[in-house]
Order: structure tokens, then C-alpha cells, then sequence
């Protein structure tokens, strides 16, 4: 038999009760919109506390550290293990590791105008700033070509406040006349001598106000004021053309930050205080982090605070789904029924067809074909409802919570396809049975009935 | 007469036992037939004789208990269901006593339907199944549902789906037992007439003797044995 005539075939039974077809398919309608309400609802909730993770600091980063007040158990005479190159490239090598760079971290004051602000330089390495992900506005990220330029996070500027009227921009929020973009920036690193300038040292001598940089600014974040994001208060740079720039400043000082040798003097090299790494996905952020932590530095994630909330996400998915599921399975129940009613009506037909030579195989296949129809029609219909459900719901949830759940329910693409695929299922499950026993009826006793 | 022709069914020592409660009752007691190609053959005997049982064993619709039962070379009671219904799809055209046509379907997509199940293309299909209702004189009924068409006329229709697939062997279960007499005749000359233009092998089962003289050969059944084998010739003169 042609498996067009089958597909015929079936469609007009479903045809001729039309009333009872549309019954049942109206089950799975029901069922398959409670499925995909249900687990929208999860997908919804989870997607948007893992963007909410993500504005405090990333799914995939982790931070690294050697802060050895952190170490509870390292006594205060220990040398704590430090962060150079070497370490980084150790690190890097970790699986799954995507992005491993030193941070370098550099306490300055800036000045523009009447304004003076406090911030601190984030030195990075070029592919740990590429592959950040920032927004750029304008301009663009730290050039690696050994001069130092800045890139200011959207939200720096709220760090300025007037030196004059000593007036901060959370007090007055008024937006501080400083324009990091056009305006020259001074920078004074050396923050110390700032404060203590005009006192006199240990030694007698008076200190003298230290020498300030105009350091040029190569890029904005995107977003304005009001955009809280991942590192939208930060202030990045070229590690290198930092560290030249500090070695420049301090000359043969210790660097503020900078470990000291038992005389006194800087050591050679630059030691890092932090690790900034990324890992290819948030799955194995837990398998690095341990790593990190057994070559005995601190590492910090949002991994536990994710899985917690994924664990949480996965049960509530799985009520909402089940609740869901329930009725589904209703609705196959429905189709079985509705099967059996069918061969029940159609036994002599089914035994005419026997005599006449239908294949057992295309008896088989006609009545699952007609199960899976309800179950593929209802599934669409089903679909459809609970995009207009859903729909509601993100309307109204949206507005009752002023934005914060700008999609309580979330529906994928692969939800829509999954879902359709399990209503045809169900429906071909359902209908398995009544199919095989239409297959195996007697064709004698099906035309014996007079 | 029959003797240079080539069989086409051949039954040998068939029994059919049913258990009736405790009882065993032999719906076929030890039959022996054979039937040749391009003959119209009766089976005649009283309700209970075993009649029908018979025709549901050569047309591989029921498992014989014992016996062989061999058409067209294949032998039937070593078949399993499927190739059964393989076999009726390929040699086999039915006449029902009730007609059986689809009420869903018209009359030209009744006749077609064993084609269907043979996988010809709708087309082709179409086209046999017009040729086949104007040969049984339905020429005007072509797009009408069994409901639409007196009981003759769904007859004829029932008869071009028993020969559109051009088959070996024609089976007919008491094909003129709903029909009224007159109507009967006229179905039964049409059936004649139809298998032997078209060189057909045709067994129809029924109980009517006056019926059965439309055949070339009668066999006559009681109790499960065929107790009798008529020519055309002799039945009829034993009928005067």
C-alpha cells in the first residue's frame, strides 16, 4: 500500500467522527499547553536568575587570589604564596581553561577640572581584555602598543566628586562635569605622597606633591549611569604598558601593593595580587576552581551560588513539568479510549479490508498513523494556545513586577519541537495497543456479523 | 471434460474439528475436491453443512485441521496469517453475501480498494475500476455511496471489486442470498458471463439448489463429506 493511501485513509477516518476527533484532540491540546506552560515558567525563572548571576560577575570567571588573611589556617610568618608569570601560565594550562590573566591592581587619583576621583587600573593581559565581552561605546579596548591608555567602565564617573564644594555625586546626584572621552585626565599614582605632600617625612625632609600624568583614554563601556553590568565601575588597561608605566613612576621605590624584600627594596619582578579566568563554560567551573585551589590559592566564582540556583531551577522545573505531565497523559488515556471505540465500530470494515488483502503491516500503521494525527494536531493546537498563554503571562507578570521579570515564561525552540514530538509520541504510544489488536482481529469473525 | 485442464485448487483429506464445549464437532470430515481452471463450481448444502467452513479454507481464512489445501501450486495450511493475506491480495476476489462495500467510500473507490492494497497508483487504479462498473453495467452510479444503490446494484459493484484485481479464483460467499429472485439471476448471469469471458475460476458457496444450476460442476455437501458431484447437464435434467 502507498503511504499516501495510508496517510488518506486515515485522515477521512478521523474525518468521519469528527466530533469525537476533535474531542480527544482537544485533550491533547490541554495537555501539551499545560506541558509547555509549565516548563516555560521553569525556563523563564531560570533564565532570569542566571542573568541576574551574570550582572554580579559572570557565569564562566573566576577570581583568584593569594590574600593570605583569607587562608585561615596559614599562620602570619609564612610567606605567602605569590602570583607571577610562571603562576598565570600554570594556570592557562588547566582544561578548560579559555582565558587566564594576571590583574594588576593600581589605586589611583584623577583629576579633571575641579573634579578629583578614586579609582583603581585593572591591568590585563590583550586576550583576557578581548574576551570580556565588553560593550564598547566609544573608541575601543587598551591597544597593546606599550603606551598606557585607559578604558573606563559606564559607571566610573560617578567616582568623581567636586574637591571644591567637596560634593559627591551620590549626595547631590548631579552627574560630575567630567568628560573622561575629550578632557585630559591627570593621574597621580602615587597616592601616598598625594596625601602626606607638605608634611615632613621620618628622615626630616618634607615631601614633595607627586608628579601627575595626563593619561590618555582609549574607550567608553556602552550604557549610561543608571546601567549596573558586569564591570561598569572598572577602569582596564594594558598589563604591560601599566606595569612600565608604574616601574616609570616608582623608579626604584617599592610600588604601593608591590611586596618588599627584608632591606626593604622591590623585588625584580611584579607580583600579582589577582587572577582574572575564564572558562569555557559554566560546567566545569566547579573542576577548575578545585583545581586552582590545589595549587593553594584562593579562588572565587558564582558557581556554587549557580549550581544552588540551577538545583532549585531544575526541581521547580520538574513540579511544573510533572504537574504538566498529568494531564497529558489524561489526554493519552483519551486516545487510547478513543482508539478502542473506533475498532471497536470499524470491526467488520477491518475484517472487509483482511479478506480483501490489506497488508496486516498497513492495518497496523492506518491506526497508529490516525492515533499519531491527534496527538500531531493537538500538539500544534497546543502549541499555538500556550504561545498565546504565555504571552498573557509575560505581559501581565512583566508590568506587575516593573521589569523584573521581563520573560517569566520562556519558550525555545527546542521546547516548541520537543514538545510536538512528544504529543505525536503519546499518541502513537496510546494508540499502539488498539492498533495491534485491530491487526490481529479475525477477519472471519470480523465479517461474520450479520 | 476435465480431465486435459490444469487444476487450480486441490484439496486433499481436509478435516476441520471445533470444540464446542466438550464436544467435537467435524465441520469437515474428510473432503476431496479438485477444481479446474476457467470452471464456475457450486458448493450446495443445508445450513451446518459445512459449506462455508469449506470456503473459508480455500480462501485461507480459517486453519484447516488436518489436510492440504492447494491453489495455484501454494499450499495453504502451512502459511502463516501474512502471507495468507499476501495471497488473497495477489489471487483472490471475494463476493460477500452482504456486499461489505466501505459506506464511506463511492462506488469507484470500493472497487479500487483492493487495488489500493496492492500499492497501484491512484490513477491507475481509477481508470481499472470505471472499466471494471461499466462491465457490470454501473455506468451512472460511479461517484454513488453503497447507501445510494439498491441492493443489486451494490452486488455489482461488489462483484467489480472481486474482479478488478483479475484474479485466479473467485470466491462467493451466497452472493444472491440478500437479493430478491429476479435480481438474483440477473447478478448470477452477470457473474457467468463475466468469468467466462475472462477465463476466471470461480466457487460460490450457497444453499439455493435452484442457484447452484447456474454452475458447471455442483458439489453437493452434507455433514462435512461431499456426498455428490454434478455436470451442469445432469442437474438439470434431475431438476425437470
Amino acid at each position: 500500500m502507498k503511504y499516501f493511501d495510508l496517510l488518506r485513509m486515515s485522515a477521512s477516518n478521523l474525518l468521519r467522527r469528527k466530533l469525537r476527533t476533535a474531542l480527544t484532540v482537544l485533550g491533547v491540546i490541554i495537555g501539551t499547553a499545560s506541558i509547555v506552560v509549565m516548563v516555560s515558567l521553569g525556563l523563564g525563572l531560570r533564565k532570569s536568575s542566571l542573568a541576574q548571576i551574570e550582572e554580579y560577575g559572570g557565569l564562566t570567571t573566576i577570581n583568584v587570589n593569594n590574600y593570605s588573611w583569607y587562608n585561615s589556617d596559614s599562620t602570619g610568618d609564612e610567606e605567602p604564596k605569590r602570583i607571577d608569570d610562571a603562576v598565570v601560565a600554570e594556570m592557562a594550562q588547566i582544561p578548560h581553561v579559555e582565558v587566564a590573566s594576571p590583574l594588576l591592581d593600581v589605586s589611583v587619583i584623577a583629576k579633571q577640572g575641579a573634579y578629583e576621583g578614586w579609582f583603581r587600573i585593572q591591568g590585563m593581559n590583550q586576550e583576557a581584555l578581548q574576551k570580556m565581552d565588553i560593550d564598547i561605546a566609544e573608541g575601543e579596548l587598551p591597544p597593546a602598543d606599550g603606551n598606557l591608555q585607559l578604558f573606563y567602565g559606564n559607571q566610573v564617573i560617578t567616582n568623581f566628586y567636586n574637591a571644591r564644594t567637596n560634593e559627591y555625586y551620590w549626595e547631590t546626584m548631579e552627574v560630575p562635569d567630567v568628560d573622561l572621552m575629550n578632557e585630559p585626565v591627570f593621574l597621580i599614582f602615587d597616592t601616598d605622597a598625594y596625601y602626606q605632600a607638605g608634611s615632613t617625612d621620618g628622615n626630616g625632609q618634607t615631601i614633595l606633591p607627586p608628579k601627575k600624568y595626563i593619561i590618555p583614554t582609549c574607550g567608553m563601556m556602552a550604557g549610561d549611569l543608571e546601567t549596573y553590568k558586569e564591570n561598569c565601575n572598572s577602569v582596564f588597561a594594558d598589563i604591560d604598558a601599566l606595569k612600565a608605566m608604574l616601574k616609570k613612576v616608582f623608579k626604584n621605590k617599592v610600588i604601593p601593593g608591590q611586596p618588599a624584600t627584608k632591606s626593604g627594596k622591590p623585588y625584580k619582578e611584579l607580583y600579582y595580587e589577582e587572577v582574572y579566568i575564564r572558562v569555557d563554560s559554566m560546567d566545569h567551573v566547579k573542576e577548575v576552581q578545585q583545581a586552582i585551589q590545589d595549587m593553594g590559592f584562593n579562588a572565587n566564582s558564582n558557581a556554587e551560588w549557580m549550581e544552588q540556583t540551577q538545583s532549585q531551577m531544575g526541581m521547580i522545573q520538574m513540579v511544573l513539568g510533572g504537574i504538566g505531565a498529568v494531564s497529558l497523559f489524561v489526554a493519552a488515556i483519551g486516545i487510547a479510549n478513543t482508539m478502542m471505540m473506533s475498532i471497536y465500530e470499524r470491526t467488520k470494515e477491518i475484517g472487509i479490508i483482511k479478506v480483501l488483502g490489506c497488508d496486516l503491516g498497513n492495518i497496523r500503521s492506518m491506526f497508529l498513523l490516525e492515533a499519531g494525527f491527534i496527538g500531531f494536531f493537538g500538539g500544534m493546537a497546543g502549541l499555538i494556545l500556550s504561545e498565546i498563554i504565555s504571552a498573557v503571562i509575560n505581559s501581565v507578570v512583566g508590568k506587575a513586577s516593573g521589569g523584573y521579570y521581563e520573560q517569566l515564561s520562556y519558550i525555545p525552540l527546542w521546547l516548541i519541537l520537543v514538545s510536538l514530538v512528544f504529543a505525536v509520541l503519546v499518541g502513537m504510544v496510546a494508540g499502539f495497543f488498539p492498533a495491534l489488536r485491530a491487526m490481529k482481529l479475525s477477519p472471519l469473525a470480523a465479517i461474520r456479523n450479520e | 471434460m476435465g480431465e486435459m485442464r490444469e487444476p487450480v485448487i486441490q484439496v486433499k483429506n481436509l478435516y476441520k474439528v471445533f470444540r464446542v464445549g466438550n464436544e467435537r464437532v467435524r465441520a469437515l470430515n474428510g473432503v476431496d475436491m479438485t477444481i479446474y481452471k476457467g470452471e464456475f463450481c457450486a458448493i450446495v448444502g443445508t445450513s451446518g453443512s459445512g459449506k462455508s467452513t469449506m470456503l473459508n479454507m480455500l480462501a485461507g481464512l480459517e486453519k484447516p485441521t488436518k489436510g492440504e489445501v492447494i491453489i495455484a501450486g501454494q499450499h495453504l495450511e502451512k502459511m502463516s496469517e501474512n502471507q495468507l493475506v499476501k495471497f488473497r491480495r495477489e489471487k483472490v476476489g471475494f463476493i460477500f453475501q452482504s456486499f461489505n462495500l466501505l459506506g464511506t467510500m463511492n462506488a469507484i473507490e470500493n472497487v479500487a480498494l483492493p487495488l489500493t492494497f496492492r500499492g497501484v497508483n491512484k490513477k491507475v487504479r481509477e481508470e481499472k475500476a470505471v472499466k471494471m462498473l461499466k462491465l457490470v453495467g454501473l455506468p451512472k452510479h460511479m461517484k454513488h455511496r453503497p447507501n445510494e444503490m439498491s441492493g443489486g446494484q451494490q452486488q455489482r459493484v461488489g462483484v467489480a471489486r472481486a474482479l478488478v484485481l483479475d484474479p485466479e479464483i473467485i470466491f462467493a460467499d451466497e452472493p444472491t442470498g440478500n437479493l430478491d429472485s429476479n435480481t438474483s439471476a440477473e447478478v448470477l448471469k452477470l457473474m457467468r458471463k463475466v468469468v467466462q469471458e475472462q477465463n476466471q475460476t470461480m466457487v460460490m458457496v450457497t444453499h439455493d439448489n435452484h442457484l447452484a444450476g447456474f454452475a458447471d460442476r455442483i458439489f453437493h455437501i452434507i455433514d462435512g463429506k461431499i456426498v455428490k458431484v454434478e455436470n451442469r447437464s445432469e442437474y438439470k435434467e434431475e431438476e425437470e
